[in-house]
């Protein structure tokens, strides 16, 4: 048996199944040389869900590969990014599971579709940022709350080019989580320096995102 | 690694129902399989994840059945299959306020607007807070409130719980596989705890319990390092040197979307009747929120019962 149960397993191939109308690409950035049992178990994890749709395929890199990474923007390994010919950044830094899988699979489902359930105020108001904004929500495996500010973050990348949106592993990136003095999460870090906490809705997340851009 | 997924049901699009739930733990959701089966059409408001707090506790041993205990968060997903099974809508979407004067009552969330002909509502509780000095600003910067969110930040150091009731004792054995040492601080002179969980806590040799002790004040530099505590019957005052503080002391009715309109008891809980009727016509209250002598799986699932019940029986003596 697999990572993913088989009544999951036939969930998640409807669900793709209704939402990914084009093409998604899931960009496993892993360390080559003394690959840990996490980012097997992520490879594993990811092999799994490109069989559930057609329209899903996994693109393994090395870290090494620093080129690829500063084209792909991205700074910590491992991560998975998530991308289509839709416009947006959804990011993984680290592994999403338990409370954040289903951040995995809400972000391939929004990448493979027109998908966005944000309000339209919360649209217009984004839109109107003019300047890079990039959103790490620091999370726990074991938390509830956390999967939402995940999302709010993601959504947000998909309105507006200049936001990017990550989920970082606050366990496994212990370093960066001590950095930016993580003790409580989801613990929202905006362009590496103002940090916030708690989940919220999204004109909420919004505007305490606004509020450390100032 | 868990990869198990919340499986999520489609958006009908519908902005009117027959029944609203607020609340989406175990009493909000055994009103929507009970007003479900009785064919009303119901939708469920949950702004965090279907299940409610019950999704932090690691395991659940007293909930008749689940011989062996059952994961919070498995629990909760069963309870939101069920609901969904007999038709009920679950949208994870925040409350933002009701208005309970016209009829259908009118909710507003953080994604939109809807209405309906009854409403159940399930908030729950939030921890209390202490009101010390310190308590403001080292939350989440040290102290947390959700063990199973932050516990892991704590490995290897010495960490507080206050409270030494029956969350404070489960979660204190949960945060004791990370930190090096906790100390459980309860103001009464006795650990309230469930006489099982006590001695899960006295056979812990990471855990130490302070009886009437409370905390006077968090201090630190930027983090959380160190608390007064103070010996209810002696007077002294001690300082315990802490990288995290769990808070478990008691809960507070999460009331503010009705606080101005619904009738509350002295300490804001919701007040009903035994068929669970507020103080307006067509508004149930269930589980935690309200004014209730024991708060457990076990009573919520039975408020969520008789609640759903209720509402169903105002709308057929409506027709």
């Amino acid at each position: 048996m697999g990572l993913i149960s088989e009544e999951d397993r036939k969930y998640l191939k409807e669900e793709f199944s209704s939402n990914l109308k084009r093409e998604v690409k899931l960009l496993y950035f892993r360390k080559e040389k003394n690959e840990s049992e996490y980012s097997k178990q992520t490879k594993e994890l990811l092999e799994e869900l490109v069989t559930l749709n057609d329209n899903l395929s996994l693109v393994i890199e090395s870290c090494d590969n620093s080129e690829k990474m500063k084209s792909e923007e991205l700074t910590l390994c491992p991560s998975i990014k998530i991308k289509s010919d839709r416009k947006g950044f959804i990011n993984f830094y680290g592994v999403p599971a338990g409370h954040e899988f289903i951040s995995l699979v809400e972000g391939i489902k929004d990448m493979g579709s027109e998908n966005l359930s944000l309000p339209n105020d919360v649209i217009k108001d984004l839109k109107e940022i003019k300047e890079p904004v990039d959103i790490k929500v620091f999370i726990t495996h074991g938390c509830p709350y956390c999967p939402g500010a995940v999302r709010n973050a993601h959504q947000f990348s998909l309105v507006n080019e200049k936001v990017k949106g990550s989920m970082v592993d606050a366990n496994y990136f212990g370093e960066l989580s001590m950095k930016h003095r993580v003790s409580s999460v989801p613990h929202i870090v905006v362009n590496d320096k103002i940090g916030f906490v708690g989940n919220m809705p999204p004109n909420l997340f919004l505007d305490k995102v606004k509020e450390a851009l100032k | 690694m868990d990869f198990s997924i919340q499986k999520k049901q489609k958006d009908s699009g519908k902005k009117h129902f027959s029944a609203a739930v607020i609340g989406s733990g175990p009493a909000g959701l055994t009103a929507a399989i009970y007003l479900g089966r009785s064919k009303i059409e119901t939708v469920v408001f949950e702004k965090i994840i279907p299940g409610g707090y019950v999704v932090n506790v690691e395991k659940i041993e007293n909930y008749p059945g689940f011989v062996e205990g059952i994961p919070g968060e498995q629990l909760g997903k069963l309870y939101a299959q069920h609901a969904e099974k007999f038709g009920s809508e679950i949208k994870t979407e925040e409350v933002t306020k009701l208005n309970l004067n016209e009829m259908p009552f009118r909710i507003e969330t953080s994604h939109g607007s809807y209405t309906s002909d009854s409403l159940i509502l399930a908030t729950g509780t939030s921890n209390r807070k202490l009101g010390v000095p310190g308590e403001e600003e080292f939350t989440h910067k040290g102290i947390s409130f959700c063990a199973t969110c932050d516990a892991p930040f704590f490995e290897g150091e010495d960490v507080i719980v206050v409270g030494a009731g029956n969350s404070g004792a489960q979660e204190s054995l949960y945060i004791s596989r990370f930190a090096k040492h906790i100390t459980i601080v309860e103001l009464v002179d006795h650990p309230t705890a469930e006489p099982i969980l006590v001695d899960r806590l006295n056979e812990n040799e990471k855990i130490k319990l302070l009886v009437s002790h409370s905390v006077v004040s968090f201090k630190g530099d930027k983090l959380l390092s160190n608390v007064d505590i103070k010996d209810i019957n002696s007077g002294e005052v001690k300082n315990l040197k802490v990288k995290g503080a769990f808070i478990y002391a008691g809960e507070v009715p999460n009331n503010d979307l009705v606080k101005d309109t619904i009738k509350l008891d002295e300490k804001g809980f919701i007040v009903t009747d035994e068929r669970l009727r507020t103080s307006i016509g067509g508004v149930f209250a269930a589980g935690d929120v309200r004014n209730t002598p024991l708060r457990q799986v076990a009573t919520a699932v039975g408020d969520g019962a008789i609640a759903g019940h209720e509402a169903y029986r105002f709308l057929e003596e409506k027709k």
